[in-house]
Parts: C-alpha cells; structure tokens; sequence
C-alpha cells in the first residue's frame, strides 16, 4: 500500500492507495472520504477498558475504525486541526505519542495507553501517552509544522511542544531559567530531554492558541 | 545463573530510519543485537560505553567510543547480567549509571513536591483572596441592598405561624429594639419588628433590619433582658451584613459579576433566593461567635445587662434536653455551653455599666401570650 501526505504542512492529510486485502487501522472521524470499494469496520481500541482508557486518558477516540478493500481503492485521512502529519516506520521498537497526535496505523502495531508521571502532567502534556510499537508504518499530526530532532546530550522544548518520543529518551520537567525568568519570560515551566533518542516537536502549542485567542476575547 | 538473552533495541546509521527493536545477546566477550531487519551488530565489552535513563528510567544503555552504535534494553535483569557477563570490567560504569537515576529520581520527586506545595499554597491564597475580596465588596456596598434582599426574603416567606398584632406583646419588642438601635454598627438599617404566633422558640433579623420574633421564644423567657439578648445577637448578623457575606460566598462568581456590571437588582433577587433555599439563620461558627461580642457590646452600650443572653441559654439548656424540634433558635446555636462561657468572659471584660431595665411589663406580655394558646 503507498501513501502520499498531501498539502503539508498546515492542511496535511494522508492518501492511501489500498490493494486488494489491504488494510489500515484509524483514529475515529479520521476518514475524510474514500472509494466505494473501500469497507470500514470499528471496534474497540485494544478492547472495551483499553478503549475507555485511551478516551479518558490518552486523548483519543474509544474505538478505531479498520478499513479495508477487496478490490482496490483509495482513502484519505486527516486530523481535525491545522497541521502537518508525519509517517514513521517501527521496526519492533516503540514510540510514545502525546494526547490525540496518533491518526492511522497499520494493522501489525500495537497500540498502548502508558503513564507518563505527574513530571508530565506538570509540564503540561499529560498523565499518560499513547505507546505504539511493533512492525509497520505510524502516521502521527501536530499543529503547525513537525519537526524532528536526534537527542544525545540535554534539549530544552517548551511545554506543548512536544509531540511523539522514544522510551529512550529521559524527560524532566523543571523551570526555564531562574525564578523570575521563569515567571516572566513567557516561557514558564520546559521540558528538558536527555537522549539517546529521537523526539518529534510541533512548531504551534494548543496552550499558546489558546493564550492568544483568550487575550483577544476581552 | 544470569539470563543471556534478552529484547531490546539497536540505534545505528546502518539501519534504514536509524532504529530497529533486536534481539540481545549477552556473548563470552561481547554484547550481540540481531535487529528486526536482519542486521548483527556486535560491542565487545572492552569497547562498551554504559549509560542509564530513558523515559522509566530503567534503560541500560551500551555504546561504542563514538556513539556511532548503541544497543539498549529496558529489561530490569540486564544490569545484573551484564555486570556478570562482562566479569567486573563494567561494575564501575554500571554503579555510576544506577547513581545517576537514583540522583535524577530524587531530584523528579523534590520538583513534583514542590509544585504540590505551591499548588496548595495557590489554591489556599485563592481561597482566601477571594473571602477578603468578597468582604471588601459587601463593605462597599449601600445599605439599600440589604434593605431589598430582606424586603425580597422576606415577601416570599411562609413565616410557620400567623403574624400577631397585640400592641403590648409587638410594643415589648419595639421597645427593646429602640433602646438597641442607636448602638448598632451600621447605620441607616429601618428595623420592623414582626411578632409570629408559633410555638417555635425561634427569632431572626433578615439583613436590612426586619426582625422576627416568635411568641415560643416569648414564652421561654424569664426576663426581657433574655429576649433583648436574643434580639441584640440576631441584629447583630444583620448590623454585620453576615447574610450578604453569605450571600456573596453562595454565589462566589455569579455575585462577583452582578456588583461589576452594577446589577444590584440582580443581586438582590439572588441573594434573596439564597436565603429562602437555606435557614435563615444557618451562620458560620465564626459568625456566630462575632454575633454574640457585638451583641453584648450593643447590649452593653444601650445600658441593659448583657447577661441576659447568657441566661436564655442557660435555660434553653436545661429544657432542651432531647431537643424539642420547637427549640429551633438552639438547634441553630449549637455548643452552647461554650458560647455561655464566651458570653460571660466577654461582659467580664467590659468596664462598669450602670443597667437599667426595659420598661416593659414583662408578666403582662407573657401572660397576653399564654392567652392566645
């Protein structure tokens, strides 16, 4: 199956090119069109209490949608807000997704809702992140564009910035500068990794969407 | 006897993306990774390079001098076996490694602490901020609004009982609120006195100054002095604007944004249903205590002796054990033994006053109440 992400980076959606027997696993309301040929089935993300944890927890719907085709055809996917997607491709390791970045899979991975710590939930991305892993391609979104960085040593990424990582990388959450800096500058609490690992950033926040707008309302 | 394989990962630029989950294998001389992707990779153990962390903090990494390979697992007996199987050339990297994760989970668990702390902290300063905000509103605020929500309260009101007109029996307790209300702490409040036949042993002042008295409470009483003490107390919360504090606790927001918008009508209607979906005289603890030191000083100021309250409490006290459902004026005053020694510190703190007594005909008015029953 090829697949070709389209208008990138501020409207990306996914165009598959399903064969005969092929088939893609999806994020709920995911679909934005698709041929006749193409059936979609749904059920319950990793079963019925995974389904509710990842609804409750991991930002993402209860159920996936599977779709497949006996003959041929083709299937779009998109994310509901602006931004770019990313395809990566696991090799039997594992990726953690933050809250509501995955959108499609193939159908030999395997997804997993982890705690990730109150670390996290102070820095702003959450109790717990979407851990997917096996063999096969991983289609994620961010809003605005995606970014990737190969960690060695310590990288500071403001909170809400981050948006997929490697269980090899070490994250602390800790202030941006000194007390008044942190207060001050805007930038509040960050998120400082340590590698080896790949992590994957978004160039827009939700926080500072909403900052903005909020400013804007009075 | 350590276990030799184990399953990991492999991070290096020969494989296609730069990452594969492997298979590994702890060898006689080297660490062996077999990738997804077919790819062996091999480390001697002379040449390894051991780190710890990742996100759990349980990843053991083993890296060649350059970075160029590193093979890593999340197994929890890889540490041990590696140190077993690399006969002590690794115990002094392995040891530095566990430090470190043991250094950087302390220092994860001190930073969650302290944002704990400092949340609590926040939270409790909002908390107050808000109580001191919402006093420094009601302060400011005319007397007019606690006139309409008392004339609001109380239109909409079923008083348990019907309102009594008897000149002697009203006349007693206009009496006493007139010699109490040139000491009262704020001006301006209209005082109407409102006399309900009702066994109830119960009386109430709604803010604004409307005053309710109950012919049970009536009853009960020995002395003038008693009701007066009662009556001093109960306008003391409407001196005191205690029904607008509630009022304004009650609503938290909604009251916020009526006094900004300058929607006292509003207010007004709301602080009104406030006080009908509540008892009227549900007070805080410490507004009830505030309560009884304005009213012993009113009393005190007006020159009728103070210990009145004290002994209709005393008396309440004595006839309520099992408590009446009727005894409801106590049952909204609870620890009354406190509160009576309170009261007595509290006269035996003022300077000498020379008391003089109601002109009330006391016997007359008791006598007039026992008659309607």
């Amino acid at each position: 199956m090829d697949h070709e992400i389209r208008n990138r980076p501020s409207f990306a959606n996914i165009k598959l090119n399903l064969s005969a027997g092929e088939s893609i696993v999806a994020e709920a309301d995911a679909m934005a069109s698709m041929s006749g040929t193409v059936t979609m089935s749904t059920r319950w993300s990793g079963g019925v209490m995974k389904g509710i944890a990842k609804r409750l927890f991991g930002g993402e719907s209860m159920f996936v949608n599977e779709f497949t085709t006996e003959s041929e055809g083709e299937l779009i996917l998109t994310q509901p807000f602006p931004g770019d997607i990313e395809c990566i491709e696991l090799k039997g390791n594992t990726m953690f997704l933050q809250p509501g970045a995955f959108i499609a899979c193939d159908p030999g991975i395997t997804l997993g809702l982890g705690w990730a710590g109150f670390r996290m939930l102070i820095g702003g991305e959450g109790l717990f992140r979407l851990k997917v892993s096996g063999e096969g391609r991983v289609w994620f979104g961010a809003y605005g564009g995606i970014f990737q960085k190969e960690i060695e040593d310590e990288y500071v990424v403001d909170t809400g910035h981050l948006v997929a990582y490697e269980p090899s990388i070490g994250v602390k959450v800790g202030m941006a500068g000194g007390l008044f800096s942190s207060f001050f500058s805007g930038e509040g609490l960050v998120t400082r990794v340590s590698g080896p690992g790949r992590i994957y950033m978004q160039s827009r926040s939700f926080d500072g969407l909403a900052a903005w707008t909020n400013s804007h309302l009075w | 006897m350590h276990e030799t394989y184990f399953t990991g990962g492999v991070f290096s630029s020969s494989i296609d993306g730069g990452r594969a989950g492997a298979d590994i294998e702890l060898a006689h001389d080297a660490i062996k990774a077999s990738a997804k992707d077919g790819q062996l990779f091999t480390l001697r153990y002379s040449d390894c390079n051991v780190e710890m962390g990742g996100f759990n903090n349980k990843m053991v990494f083993c890296r060649n001098e350059d970075r160029s390979l590193t093979i890593f697992t999340e197994d929890k007996k890889f540490s041990a076996a590696l140190a077993f199987a690399a006969g002590g050339l690794l115990d002094d990297q392995l040891q530095a490694g566990k430090n470190k994760v043991k250094s950087d989970k302390r220092s994860g668990r001190n930073f969650v602490l302290i944002c704990m702390v400092c949340l609590v902290v926040g939270l409790t300063g909002l908390y107050y901020g808000i109580k001191i905000a919402g006093s420094a509103a009601v302060d400011a605020l005319p007397v007019s609004v606690d006139k309409q929500i008392g004339r609001h309260t109380f239109t909409g009101m079923e008083l348990g009982g019907e309102e009594i007109h008897d000149p002697v029996i009203v006349g007693a307790m206009e009496t006493i609120v007139e010699r109490l209300a040139p000491h009262a702490a704020l001006a301006g409040l209209d005082y109407e006195v409102h006399v309900v036949r009702s066994e109830q042993v119960n009386a109430f002042a709604l803010p604004g100054g409307i005053i309710v008295v109950y012919t049970g409470l009536i009853e009960h009483a020995d002395q003038p002095e008693q009701v007066a003490g009662v009556l001093a107390h109960e306008i003391s919360h409407a001196t005191l604007r205690h029904g607008l504090e509630r009022v304004g606790q009650s609503l938290g927001v909604a009251a916020a944004v009526n006094l900004l918008i300058g929607n006292v009508e509003g207010l007004v209607v709301l602080g009104a249903e406030v006080f009908k979906l509540a008892t009227v005289n549900s007070y805080s603890r410490g507004q009830e205590t505030e309560a009884d030191s304005e009213g012993v000083r009113m009393l005190h100021a007006a020159k009728i002796d103070p210990l009145g309250l004290a002994q209709f409490f005393e008396i309440l006290k004595e006839e309520g054990n099992g408590l009446p459902a009727s005894l409801e004026w106590i049952s909204t005053h609870p620890d009354h033994q406190a509160r009576i020694i309170n009261i007595r510190g509290l006269v035996a703190e003022l300077g000498p006053q020379d008391y003089e007594p109601l002109d009330v005909d006391w016997d007359d008015v008791r006598r007039r109440v026992d008659d309607m029953n």
